[in-house]
C-alpha cells in the first residue's frame, strides 16, 4: 500500500485561483519545486488532503514569464519561492518575505539551469542511441510481420533478451547486433575475460599433466602451430600470458569486424 | 612549558556539513568517549579556544565566517579538519556551491578523514593537534624572548 | 519606550549545532521580529543527479543530513522504486521500518540533549547522549556505521539482520526504556524546566494549519500531518498506529510529544521484529527510468513529513530529484513562534522546532 498521488496540469494564470481553492477546501500546502527542461521550467505545486498527494504542474515557464506568488494563502511557500527564484531564475512577484536573490549565496547564478558541455554531449549520445534502438526495433517488427505473412504456420520466435548463453563465436554476433552499444562493449569484455580464464586453466592443466595432449579451446584459436610448440616449451606462466594476449587480440579483431559491418548498415 | 596543551579548549563550527561529523564531534565530548577527562571543554567563544574543529565542505557563504572565526582566535591555535568533506570536499567536491575543503579558506594543521569521522579518529586528531600546539607555543615563547 | 536594536544570532553559536542566522529585532529584551537568513549549508547537491546515476545517488542522498541519514536513503529508494515500478520484498520493507524507527529514537534522544543544553541543563545533555550511544551500538552491529549506514539500495536493503541480532535489539531496547523513563521524568517533571518551557513559543491550532507546519512541531499544536498514517511500505502492517498529539502548543508540549514518540517507536520496533516474514532482502533492478515518468512520495522523518519527487529521462541518470525536508516547511512557523518571546528564550524556541538546516538547504 502506498500513498495515492495524482498529477494535474495547470497554467500560470490559474495559479492564484488554484491556491485559493485549495485553501478553502482545506488542502495543506506541501511544497513547490521546479524542473529544468529544454522547453522551459516546469513548476510543480503539491497539496495534500486525506491521504491524497496532488501535484499541479505548470509547464514550460519561460524566462520572461512572471508567476504570481501564493504566499497570501500559504505563507510557508516563501521558502520555496525564494529558492526557485535563486536557483532557476523564475521571476515570482509579490513574495511575502522576499530576499531579493540573496536567499542562498551562490557561486554561479541560476545554477540549476546550467548544463555543462559534457552533460549535453552525454544526453545527445543517449538520445541518438534511443532513436537507433527504436529504428532497429521497428525494422525487426516489420521483418517479423513480413515473415509471418509468408509463412502462416510459423511459431513466434523465442524472445532473445541479449544474454549470452555460451561463448561460441557463431550466433553471438547475431545476438549482439540487437543490443545497445554500451551493453555490447561490456559483453565483449566479458567474453575476452572468459577466454583469458580458459587459457589460464589450460596452462594450469598442462603444468600438472605434462604428458597430456593440449586441450583444444572451444573458440577458434588464432595461435598457430609453431607458436603452440614454442608455448609448450616456455615457462607455464609466460605461456598463459601469451595465450591471454592472443585471445584479447582475437576478441578485438572480432569487435573491429563487427564495427565495420555496423557502419556499413 | 605550554599550559594550553594541558587543557586545550575547543571551538566547533559546522561549515556546510551534513551534521554527521558534528554529532560525532559532540559525541566525543560526551560520556561515551569523554575527551573532557583531558581537560577539553567545548566553548562558544573563539577568544577562549585553542583548537578549532571544523567540519564540512565550505560553501560560498561560509568562507567569510570560517575566516572570521579563525582570525578571532588567539595564537597559538590549531585547526583540525574533521571529516572527509573538510579535508577535500568529500562526495560534494564537484558541487557548484562548494569550494572543496577547509584548507582553501584557512590553514589546516591536522586532517581527520572519515564519513562520518569516528570519535576515535577525532581523539587521535586532537592529541596530534595538542602536540602541534605545544610546538607553536614554544616557538611563540622563543620569538618573544628574542624580541 | 525602548529603541529597537538588531541582534545577530548565529551562524556560529554554542547552542546551535548548525549554522543559521537570525536577525532579532529586539526592544528591551523582548523580540519583536525574527528574520531568518539561511544559505550557510547550501551545497547544491540536487544537481549531482546529472553526474551520478540513480544507484550511486543514494550515497549522496544519505549525506544530505547526518541525523536523518537513513530516512533520506529510504525515501529516495522508495521514490525511485515507484518511478521504475519495482516492488521490493516484504522483509526488506520491514527491515527498513526497523532501522528508520531506530533512527527516530536516536534523533529524538539527540534532540532532547541539545534542547536541554539550550537552556543550560548540561548534565541532562550528557546523560541523553550516553544513552544514545547504546542505539548507535545497535546500528554499528547491524549495519557497520554509526551515523551513515549505506544499507539501503534501490530494490531493497543490502544487509540482513539475523535472529540473534533481533534478540539483542529487543534486549537493548528494554534496557534503554528503563533508563529513558528516568530521564524523561527528570526533564518533564522538573519545575525549572517547566518554568523555561511552559507558555513559551505558543502557536495555536489555526496558526499551525495556516502555516502548513509538519512533524512533532505541528502535532504539539494538535495538527496531525503524520505520514505514517498513510501506510507507506512496512508501516501499512502496523496493528494500530496513533500519532502522539498534544493540544498545548508551547515548547513544553513539543518536548512531551517527542519524548513519548521515542517510547512509541520502541513499541513499533518490537512489533515489527515479532512480525517480520522470511524471504529475500532485495530484488535486482535493471534498466533505467522511462523518459518523462514521474513519481512522488512522502516519508515521516523524525522532524516531520519529507516529500520526494523524481523524474526520469530515459537514461540511467535521473532528470530531477527533489527532496523537500520538514524544516523548510517549518521555517515560517519558527518565525511566528519567535515573535514576541524573550531574548533568553530564543535558543529554546529555535531548538524546539528541531531545525535541520543541512536538510533544508541541501
Amino acid at each position: 500500500m502506498t500513498v495515492k498521488t495524482e498529477y494535474l496540469i495547470t497554467t500560470i494564470d490559474a495559479v492564484p485561483s488554484m491556491a485559493k481553492r485549495r485553501k478553502e477546501d482545506g488542502w495543506r500546502f506541501v511544497q513547490l519545486l521546479a524542473v529544468n527542461t529544454e522547453e522551459g521550467i516546469d513548476l510543480i505545486y503539491s497539496f495534500m488532503k486525506d491521504g491524497v498527494l496532488q501535484n499541479n504542474k505548470v509547464e514550460h515557464v519561460a524566462k520572461t514569464d512572471s508567476v504570481p506568488s501564493i504566499t497570501d494563502e500559504f505563507l510557508a511557500a516563501f521558502v520555496f519561492e525564494n529558492e526557485v527564484h535563486d536557483l532557476f531564475g523564475v521571476d515570482i512577484r509579490n513574495i511575502a518575505i522576499d530576499f531579493g536573490g540573496n536567499f542562498y549565496a551562490l557561486a554561479q547564478s541560476e545554477p540549476m539551469t546550467i548544463i555543462s558541455p559534457a552533460q549535453k554531449a552525454a544526453r545527445e549520445k543517449a538520445r541518438q542511441a534511443a532513436i537507433a534502438k527504436a529504428e532497429r526495433a521497428k525494422k525487426a517488427a516489420a521483418a517479423n510481420a513480413a515473415y509471418v505473412v509468408d509463412h502462416p504456420g510459423a511459431k513466434p520466435a523465442p524472445k532473445s533478451d541479449g544474454v549470452l548463453i555460451k561463448p561460441s563465436a557463431d550466433g553471438v554476433e547475431e545476438k549482439l547486433r540487437g543490443i545497445d552499444p554500451e551493453k555490447v562493449a561490456r559483453l565483449r569484455a566479458a567474453m575476452a575475460a572468459k577466454a583469458r580464464k580458459a587459457a589460464a586453466a589450460n596452462a594450469d592443466y598442462e603444468e600438472t599433466h605434462p604428458t597430456a595432449n593440449p586441450v583444444q579451446p572451444k573458440q577458434e584459436s588464432n595461435i598457430s602451430d609453431e607458436l603452440e610448440e614454442k608455448l609448450k616449451g616456455m615457462d607455464p606462466e609466460k605461456a598463459e600470458k601469451v595465450r591471454a594476449a592472443m585471445a584479447r587480440k582475437a576478441a578485438k579483431e572480432a569487435a573491429a569486424q563487427n564495427d565495420t559491418a555496423k557502419e556499413g548498415e | 612549558m605550554a599550559f594550553a596543551s594541558k587543557s586545550p579548549w575547543v571551538i566547533h563550527y559546522d561549515a556546510s556539513s551534513c551534521n554527521g561529523c558534528d554529532i560525532e564531534v559532540l559525541a566525543a565530548l560526551c560520556p561515551g568517549f569523554d575527551v573532557e577527562r583531558f581537560g577539553i571543554i567545548n566553548t562558544g567563544n573563539p577568544k577562549h579556544a585553542d583548537i578549532f574543529l571544523v567540519t564540512g565542505s565550505v560553501n560560498e557563504r561560509n568562507i567569510d565566517v570560517v575566516k572570521e572565526i579563525y582570525n578571532q582566535m588567539v595564537e597559538p591555535k590549531v585547526v583540525i579538519a574533521c571529516g572527509i568533506c573538510a579535508c577535500t570536499g568529500g562526495i560534494f567536491h564537484d558541487c557548484y556551491n562548494v569550494i572543496g575543503g577547509v584548507d582553501k579558506a584557512i590553514p589546516v594543521d591536522v586532517y581527520a578523514p572519515g564519513c562520518a569521522v569516528r570519535p576515535e579518529a577525532i581523539i587521535d586528531a586532537v592529541v596530534q593537534g595538542v602536540a602541534i600546539l605545544d610546538e607553536k607555543s614554544k616557538a611563540l615563547a622563543e620569538a618573544k624572548k628574542g624580541a | 519606550m525602548g529603541k529597537a536594536t538588531v541582534i545577530p544570532f548565529g551562524p556560529q553559536h554554542p547552542v546551535l549545532p548548525e549554522p543559521l542566522h537570525l536577525d532579532l529585532v529586539v526592544e528591551d529584551e523582548k523580540v519583536i521580529e525574527a528574520i531568518p537568513q539561511i544559505g550557510f549549508v547550501h551545497r547544491g547537491l540536487e544537481k549531482l543527479v546529472e553526474t551520478r546515476d540513480y544507484n550511486q545517488f543514494i550515497y549522496v542522498a544519505e549525506r544530505i543530513c547526518g541525523i536523518c541519514a537513513f530516512g533520506h536513503s529510504m525515501g529516495y529508494a522508495e521514490t525511485v522504486e515507484r518511478l521504475m515500478g519495482v516492488e521490493i520484498p516484504k522483509r526488506a520493507e520491514y527491515l527498513r521500518v526497523i532501522w528508520h524507527e531506530l533512527s527516530r529514537i536516536h534523533s529524538h534522544i539527540l534532540w532532547m540533549g541539545l534542547a536541554a543544553d539550550a537552556f543550560g541543563f548540561e548534565s541532562l545533555f550528557m546523560h541523553c547522549w550516553r544513552l544514545r550511544e547504546r542505539v548507535l551500538d545497535i546500528f554499528e552491529k547491524t549495519t557497520g556505521g554509526r551515523v551513515i549506514f549505506s544499507v539501503v539500495k534501490v530494490g531493497g536493503v543490502v544487509r540482513d539482520i539475523d535472529e540473534a541480532q533481533f534478540a539483542e535489539i529487543k534486549r537493548v531496547l528494554e534496557g534503554i526504556k528503563h533508563d529513558y523513563n528516568q530521564l524523561c521524568k527528570a526533564f518533564l517533571k522538573d519545575t525549572s524546566v517547566k518554568n523555561r518551557t511552559v507558555g513559551v513559543g505558543y502557536i495555536s491550532e489555526e496558526e499551525a494549519r495556516a502555516l502548513s507546519m509538519v512533524g512533532p512541531f505541528a502535532r504539539a499544536s494538535n495538527v496531525n500531518n503524520d505520514s505514517r498514517c498513510l501506510g507507506n511500505g512496512g508501516y501499512a502492517d502496523l496493528a494500530d498506529f496513533q500519532p502522539i498529539m498534544d493540544t498545548q502548543g508551547d515548547c513544553y508540549a513539543r518536548v512531551k510529544v517527542r519524548a513519548l514518540e521515542v517510547l512509541q517507536s520502541m513499541d513499533i520496533i518490537t512489533e515489527m521484529i515479532d512480525k517480520i516474514p522470511d524471504g529475500d532482502i532485495a530484488v535486482p533492478v535493471k534498466g533505467s527510468p522511462v523518459d518523462g515518468a514521474e513519481a512522488s512520495n512522502v516519508v515521516e522523518q523524525p522532524r516531520g513529513e519529507c516529500y520526494y519527487y523524481a523524474r526520469g529521462n530515459g537514461t540511467k541518470y535521473l532528470e530531477r530529484m527533489r527532496m523537500r525536508t520538514p524544516t523548510s516547511q517549518n521555517l515560517a512557523g519558527m518565525t511566528k513562534a519567535l515573535a514576541g518571546c524573550d531574548l533568553a528564550d530564543v535558543n529554546m524556541i529555535v531548538l524546539t522546532i528541531d531545525p535541520c538546516i543541512s536538510c533544508t538547504e541541501r
